[in-house]
């Protein structure tokens, strides 16, 4: 319970850090996608069940207060931490590797999502002019979060889960 | 003992039922809520209570992260500016001359202009708009869309379609508004589009904002008649007076480039808009709508 609690309040802290400390820089500058590093991090260390309720909740606090359709990040996100979740079984102790690769993939492919959605449909075409100017700013930034953030996931969630199965042992029962 | 083993059997069943649920039922049942969110959103628009809800909890946070950052980065500005600080004051020393100078003939004309109003009964043309200072508080959190938090709202009498400007141009239009909030969607957003026309002639045109030009900071205009290819690079565009939420004359930008389209009656290009839209951190509302203002 305490472990849920704590990793909601992390998904805030993320949200609320995306859009006011790195965005502030400048209203025209690009911003790396904490919300998808947070969203892979836990599905790649906790599974798919809970990479889903992670990206769902991220998804949908940025519905909340920014989107334009309520149920589209959060469906987008939700996706992103049921398939980070398969690369649970590969999961090793504080390997970046993995969750690097996982946070580009998604970001580039969320973001094309988005362009095919809200942008192609409206008749933009020039596909190549949003892949330089936003799609791969916001992979490449993203990329060098993770290797920041995904560290400090790590250590809180390893924390959180080791104080848990502490209290299970005690109790005899097998986890 | 009965009740007992009802909820002991209960407690089992939901234990069971966690075990059981699977991740994939677990997607399906969540995909099938945010389709329907989504399907809401498509019949009734967005639903400005959910959002009221929200930004509630996090508004105050993002006003608290902003002050610390805002602070964090005058205290780092202020030691490292120092000497381009005096170099400025200098340079705006000067210039706070000549602005006087510029005043004092200005007033002049304006007593004259006052004088030739009266004796023409002709109203103001451009009204004082009563303005209230709000800052920007936290941007859209993808990079898709330009639109902004600022921290004033309902409290001090925003209202939907007020006019938001910084530094003597427009920068866009509250499209949200909560009790200490409101969202502003700026005129470089992809998908704004306003009635614009150029400030000498008032031939009309549409300026859109296009995230392609992002980059040079640069937006589009199209559909302008221009009979007399009178427009060209440094024309002055301003909000046209038939746009219906746009006040009339607020200052856009600047045309950069101008090209003919390929049906030889209209003519579109670039504009470089007025205000700074690299680092908005203080903007004006209007406090006026266009709307009332003609009704009443």
């Amino acid at each position: 319970m305490i472990r849920k609690i704590i990793i909601f309040i992390l998904i805030v802290a993320c949200c609320i850090l995306q859009t006011t400390v790195f965005s502030l820089q400048s209203v025209t500058s690009v911003s790396p996608n904490l919300m998808i590093i947070i969203t892979i991090s836990i599905a790649f260390m906790q599974g798919k069940k809970e990479g889903i309720l992670t990206g769902l909740i991220s998804g949908l606090l940025i519905d909340f207060t920014y989107g334009s359709v309520y149920g589209f990040y959060g469906l987008l996100y939700m996706l992103v931490g049921y398939a980070s979740g398969f690369f649970c079984q590969v999961y090793f102790d504080n390997d970046v590797k993995m969750p690097l690769i996982l946070a580009t993939v998604s970001d580039i492919l969320c973001n094309f999502v988005v362009y095919v959605v809200f942008f192609l449909l409206r008749g933009r075409l020039a596909f190549a002019h949003f892949l330089m100017e936003i799609i791969i700013p916001e992979a490449v930034y993203t990329a060098l979060m993770t290797l920041i953030l995904y560290r400090l996931f790590y250590v809180i969630n390893h924390a959180l889960v080791n104080n848990q199965k502490k209290g299970r042992q005690s109790l005899w029962i097998k986890d | 003992m009965g009740l007992y083993d009802k909820e002991e059997e209960m407690k089992k069943n939901l234990n069971f039922l966690r075990q059981k649920l699977k991740s994939q039922h677990l997607l399906i049942i969540l995909a099938i809520i945010c389709i329907g969110l989504m399907a809401m959103t498509f019949s009734n628009g967005t639903n400005g209570r959910i959002r009221q809800v929200t930004n509630q909890f996090i508004v105050p946070f993002q006003n608290g992260v902003n002050k610390v950052g805002n602070l964090l980065g005058s205290w780092a500005s202020g030691f490292r500016n120092v000497q381009a600080l005096a170099a400025e004051n200098e340079e705006l020393k000067a210039r706070v001359g000549d602005l006087t100078e510029e005043n004092t003939r200005l007033s002049q004309s304006m007593s004259e202009l006052d004088r030739l109003e009266k004796l023409y009964a002709l109203d103001k043309e451009y009204p004082e708009y009563t303005k209230v200072a709000a800052q920007v508080i936290s941007k859209d959190p993808g990079n898709w869309y330009n639109r902004f938090v600022i921290n004033k709202g309902t409290k001090d009498n925003i209202a939907v379609d007020m006019n938001v400007i910084a530094n003597g141009g427009l920068i866009g239009i509250v499209t949200e508004v909560g009790e200490n909030w409101a969202s502003v969607e700026s005129i470089i957003d992809d998908e704004s589009n306003i009635s614009a026309m150029v400030a000498s002639t008032s031939d009309t045109c549409i300026v859109s904002g296009n995230l392609g030009r992002m980059s040079s900071g640069k937006i589009d205009f199209s559909e302008l008649r221009d009979d007399g290819n009178v427009v060209t690079e440094g024309t002055k565009i301003v909000t046209s007076s038939i746009s219906t939420k746009f006040l009339t004359g607020l200052l856009i930008g600047y045309v950069s480039e101008v090209g003919d389209d390929s049906n030889h009656l209209t003519r579109s290009g670039t504009i470089i808009p007025a205000a700074d839209f690299k680092n908005i951190r203080e903007v004006l509302v209007i406090r006026e709508l266009k709307q009332t203002k003609e009704n009443s």
